[in-house]
């Protein structure tokens, strides 16, 4: 017969518990340790660094990108590697390569992302490069933050309407409209066509729903003011209701961002849409009717009543350095490609992109452009920053406020509350 | 006088002749499986539990100890509505393929002319990945150039097209939908292995006491695929309830929330806010529910095994 009389000492069940509680604990304590985040290492000297842009993920600048990158390596003998994600998803994933120290050298930037990433700490000062470069100051302007230059500017430009003149014309809209009341009209005459033609293929995805911001300031909303989130004053409230009436009456279309809406222009399917100066360069790639480019005008954005300032968002490129392995290397190339006359010059000659120097935009190649001349006449003159770019959460306040305009839009909620929801979200983004 | 040499106390975990006992030999065998388990499970694990009760940034160094604060947060915020449309998003994406994993698992049992070549068919969803499964249904429910929309409108069923991604009463069921479309073949094809074990005999004696198709179903197939059926849809629905990448890329969870699960409402709290705190806590109560239906299968599982 066994013995069935538990062995002394500790049993195995025993040993086991104190080894998962023993791991547990120290599992703990390493998880409640001060956080850090990763750091690039590397030698800042290397003879090679990486870039990684969007541009390079998209169709339309995706070659004229890498000629830089090309050129520049086999003139410098600098190996430059490349990376890229999409427009949509970049700052999520630079954001999550930055803080895991996986991210080092030259970065395409979105101004409205300088504020989130020079707040990782881990850019380089372009003070002396942006000293020395012959930016513009307004460029200039739009790659500091907190008083240092992080970024130099690489393109300039705004979001601004883009019309289909040929499309108005077979509606009996013979010019474009300058007033909200004459823009509502041009839509209702544009819808009568039918055909599947999307008046305005303004965004209605949250992706690109900050579009909304100028249309609230041409209502006279702030926005910010003194500091605060003004969201939900009725100037912005008035602004959303307008925009959700457009929506019901099907004069804008649900699920379209920037993509979908070129995507509709190009197909001679819509009559207005937003977009920045590279419109010319991807309609004229991507358009069935190689006619169509003639036909597209840059609008300026319609007022509320006449002699009111038009509104439009500037936008363009920034090029910003994870300091880290070749960070030498890749400032010297950020200066580069941003500053240098002829790659400026001929960069905008493929994508149609201003430049953001004096020199490069007083070249005759620049300044002789139709399309960009007008761009720069009727929307560029008037337009100003997007009033949250100042804050580190810029990406997050018009990520909040894109989501309630979009609440709106699909009658979740009102104007006035999906506004007020805003402005206490955006509250504590702003610091 | 001859001496002999006595031995010493043997050290624990080794036996007489010298060899590791079997106890001391199983730890060693388990030792890096629970080391490996230890820093890629358990450690991971804690740390994010940990990162629940501070205030934490993703783009900010440093953090600042908050207590309970993050999961009081969660719960007020929109905790109740998220955990409504990923139950909603849950029971309809593990039912709807099921359904129709079943009826297709008994034609093709039934010995339908050409089943293996539709059986080979019927699997070609499951392997495309699920992003580009995703991607290619975005493009059918597409608003304003979408297939459905087209064909809807060209056979004269609609006048205009519908939103599907874009409306709050459509979009749950273009994504429960999609996913779907993805995962029915391997339900399909579990139901299937289960029915070949069903012995003809019982069907034909069945047929012979005079019962139907129904009523053989009903008394015959189904208590015999009842054990596989169950673990076929609890492991569907633990999947569905952490869900992501086709709910993500097709409405990035709305319009307006209205396809906001947790997998979605977590990764935009942590990546889109930076705010990995109140993530974390969202995350935590989560997986404290994801565990209820793991402990539901466990159990299942002992039973089918016993």
């Amino acid at each position: 017969m066994r013995n069935s009389t538990p062995a002394p000492g500790p049993s195995r069940r025993d040993a086991l518990r104190l080894f998962g509680i023993t791991g547990l604990g120290l599992a703990a304590a390493a998880a409640c340790a001060p956080s850090t985040s990763g750091k690039a290492g590397g030698d800042r000297n290397a003879n090679g660094f990486t870039f990684t842009a969007w541009s390079l993920n998209e169709a339309a600048q995706k070659d004229a990108v890498q000629g830089i990158v090309d050129k520049y390596a086999a003139a410098t003998k600098v190996k430059i590697r490349t990376g890229s994600y999409p427009y949509n998803d970049f700052l999520n994933q630079l954001v999550l390569k930055l803080r895991g120290g996986d991210i080092t050298g030259a970065v395409q930037l979105d101004h409205s992302w300088l504020g989130s990433i020079a707040s990782m700490g881990k850019l380089v000062d372009l003070s002396p490069q942006a000293a020395k470069g012959g930016y513009t100051d307004a460029a200039l302007s739009g790659g500091t933050y907190q008083g240092k230059q992080y970024a130099l500017p690489w393109t300039t430009g705004s979001i601004g309407l883009v019309a289909n003149m040929d499309l108005l014309a077979k509606a009996g809209v013979e010019k474009a409209p300058e007033t909200v009341e004459e823009f509502e009209a041009a839509l209702r005459a544009v819808a009568k066509l039918g055909g599947g033609v999307v008046p305005y293929a303004a965004s209605t995805k949250v992706a690109q729903l900050k579009d909304m911001i100028p249309w609230i300031q041409t209502f006279g909303g702030k926005l910010v003011d003194n500091g605060a989130p003004v969201l939900d004053e009725d100037p912005a409230v008035e602004a959303l209701a307008w925009y959700k009436r457009l929506y019901d009456a099907k004069l804008i279309a649900p699920d379209v961002d920037r993509f979908d809406a070129r995507a509709l222009f190009a197909q001679g399917k819509a009559a207005f849409y937003d977009d920045a100066p590279i419109a010319k360069g991807i309609i004229a790639k991507s358009a069935q009717d190689p006619k169509l480019v003639d036909h597209m005008q840059p609008v300026t954005r319609p007022v509320l009543k006449a002699g009111d300032r038009p509104h439009s968002l500037l936008w363009g490129h920034l090029m910003v350095v994870v300091d880290g392995e070749g960070a030498n290397k890749a400032v010297e190339f950020a200066s580069h490609t941003t500053s240098d006359t002829a790659t400026a010059v001929d960069f905008f000659g493929r994508v149609a992109l201003p430049p953001s120097t004096t020199a490069a935009l007083a070249d005759p190649k620049v300044k002789g452009d139709a399309f960009n001349a007008a761009w720069a006449e009727k929307i560029t003159k008037t337009a100003g920053p997007n009033p949250f770019w100042q804050f580190t959460g810029a990406a997050q306040i018009d990520s909040a406020m894109a989501q309630q305009v979009q609440a709106a839009l699909v009658g979740q909620a009102k104007p006035k509350d999906a506004l007020r929801k805003a402005n206490e979200t955006v509250k504590p983004l702003i610091k | 006088m001859s001496t002999v040499d006595t031995p010493g106390p043997r050290p624990r975990g080794v036996t007489a002749a010298g060899r590791l006992s079997d106890r001391t030999f199983a730890w060693l065998l388990v030792l890096p499986g629970l080391a490996m388990f230890a820093v890629i499970i358990v450690y991971p694990l804690v740390a994010s539990l940990a990162t629940g009760f501070f205030e934490q940034s993703l783009v900010k160094p440093g953090r600042r100890f908050t207590g309970l604060s993050n999961f009081a947060d969660a719960l007020k915020g929109d905790f109740w509505p998220v955990l409504w449309r990923t139950v909603e998003f849950t029971v309809g994406a593990t039912a709807l393929p099921f359904v129709l994993g079943l009826a297709l698992a008994l034609a093709l049992n039934s010995g339908i002319k050409g089943g293996g070549l539709l059986r080979g068919l019927f699997l070609f969803p499951w392997v495309i990945p699920g992003v580009v499964v995703s991607f290619l249904w975005l493009w059918i429910f597409n608003a304003n150039y979408g297939v459905l929309n087209g064909v809807l409108m060209r056979s004269g069923l609609m006048d205009t097209g519908i939103s599907w991604l874009g409306r709050t009463d459509t979009a749950m069921l273009a994504v429960i939908v999609t996913k779907s479309w993805a995962s029915f073949p391997w339900m399909m094809v579990m139901l299937l292995a289960g029915l070949q074990t069903v012995p003809k005999e019982l069907h034909e004696a069945a047929a012979v006491d005079g019962a139907g198709a129904i009523r053989r179903f009903r008394n015959v197939t189904w208590p015999q695929i009842r054990g596989i059926a169950g673990i076929v849809v609890l492991l569907e629905f633990i999947w569905n309830f952490q869900h992501f990448d086709t709910i993500y890329v097709l409405t990035g969870g709305g319009p307006a929330g209205a396809t906001r699960t947790f997998a979605v409402a977590v990764y935009d709290t942590a990546f889109k806010g930076f705010d990995l705190g109140h993530a974390t806590a969202l995350g935590a109560l989560w997986m404290v529910l994801l565990l209820g239906a793991v402990a539901v299968y466990l159990r299942a599982e002992g039973k089918g095994a016993r």
